[in-house]
């Protein structure tokens, strides 16, 4: 089963991974909700189907 | 017509009304749901032609009274908050030290193991969900842990008592708040909005494994959880770190015990938070699609040895015998 990330990537740059999920459908409808917050605002969302392994200067 | 974001808007869900009078805090954080409300462990029962997950439906007669227990619990979370409230001597209503030192005293003589206190942060309420609190309180029971180790059936019924015995000091902790003045709702199985890690985290219980659960220092992952929240102002505890992020990133115990092999080396971040994802798909075969519950990636990390030596030593003795990956039973 393909596996699905949502990483959060913040205005100043920073990336959170959110989850993992199952279905491109389950990581679109968290991805749709946490858009609606007026706290996201500025934050935007990748779907991806690879480990979102944190970058060097990130660990 | 509505657009999406009015729905959104409209389908969230408010907690813990009863008293409001704070700002509202919007949740963050997905909740992955439980049993056939699940939508990966549904289509994994479905695909073996069942209606229910066999460990579900493969109860005890003790274990459902367990559960019982919690969804009774859970018709009590909120209640009534008391106008005329009467604070014991020395406590006032607006002095957060002496309110926290009442509040963990309070829960520890309902039976709590460990207390902690932290402020609320969007990120420890559940995405959809509007919680009107400031701060939440941590409480823990532990496992026995020379109870857990005797196989699957031992695991779940120590696990669902646990489960049972904090939700039971969670509403009477809130019901107590409730009494003092302030709102609160408890959270615990029979009804939560409050994701467990974070609280943890900064409640300064101890750290993320990459088993996926919270290690302390004194029951390793071997307990469970419930919650309070609350409008009452109360002293926070502190995160704080006795290196378990920094072993985990080495030690692969837990990884080779997994019979399903769910668990990862590679981690990802959160808040700046390693998280090492199980992979659901892989663990679900053991954990919930057998009549048994499984506890092994909890069970042999190495973080028991601390408060369970010589029972940890003896165990992992008779887990290299069986091999790794080997079920308990």
């Amino acid at each position: 089963m393909t596996q699905f990330y949502v990483t959060e990537v913040r205005p100043h740059g920073e990336r959170s991974t959110v989850g993992l999920f199952y279905t491109r459908e389950e990581a679109a409808a968290i991805v749709r909700q946490l858009e609606s917050l007026p706290g996201k605002h500025g934050c935007r969302y990748v779907i991806s189907t690879t480990l979102p392994t944190p970058a060097e200067g990130e660990r | 017509m509505p657009t999406r974001r009015d729905e959104a808007r409209t389908s969230r869900r408010r907690a813990g009304d009863n008293g409001f009078r704070g700002t509202i805090m919007q949740g963050t954080t997905p909740r992955r749901l439980q049993g056939m409300a699940d939508p990966l462990l549904a289509s994994m029962v479905r695909a073996m032609g069942l209606g229910e997950s066999p460990q579900f439906a493969a109860r005890s007669p003790q274990v459902m009274a367990y559960v019982n227990r919690w969804l009774e619990n859970g018709k009590h979370r909120d209640g009534a908050v008391n106008p005329s409230p009467v604070f014991p001597d020395g406590v006032a209503a607006d002095d957060p030290v002496a309110l926290a030192r009442l509040i963990k005293a309070t829960a520890t003589e309902l039976g709590a193991d460990l207390v902690g206190i932290c402020r609320l942060r969007p990120a420890m309420i559940d995405l959809g969900v509007d919680l009107p609190h400031d701060f939440v309180v941590a409480t823990v029971v532990h496992e026995a842990y020379d109870v857990v180790i005797e196989g699957y059936a031992a695991v779940e019924e120590e696990a669902m008592r646990v489960y049972a015995e904090v939700s039971d000091i969670a509403t009477r902790l809130a019901a107590f708040v409730r009494h003092l003045g302030y709102p609160a709702l408890a959270h615990h199985n029979g009804g939560s909005c409050v994701q467990a890690i974070p609280v943890f985290h900064h409640a300064g219980f101890g750290e993320l494994g990459k088993h996926g659960s919270l290690i302390t220092e004194q029951y390793a992952a071997g307990f469970r959880p419930s919650f309070v929240t609350t409008t009452m102002p109360l002293a926070e505890d502190q995160p704080r770190s006795f290196g378990v992020q920094e072993f985990c990133l080495h030690c692969t115990i837990c990884m080779k015990n997994c019979p399903g092999d769910a668990i990862p080396n590679e981690y990802v971040l959160t808040d700046g938070v390693k998280r090492w994802l199980t992979d659901l798909e892989k663990c679900y075969p053991y954990s919930r699609l057998r009549k048994e519950y499984c506890h092994l990636c909890v069970d042999v990390c190495p973080f028991n040895a601390r408060p369970y030596a010589e029972t940890y030593k003896a165990f992992m003795k008779q887990q290299r015998q069986l091999g790794y990956g080997t079920p308990k039973s």
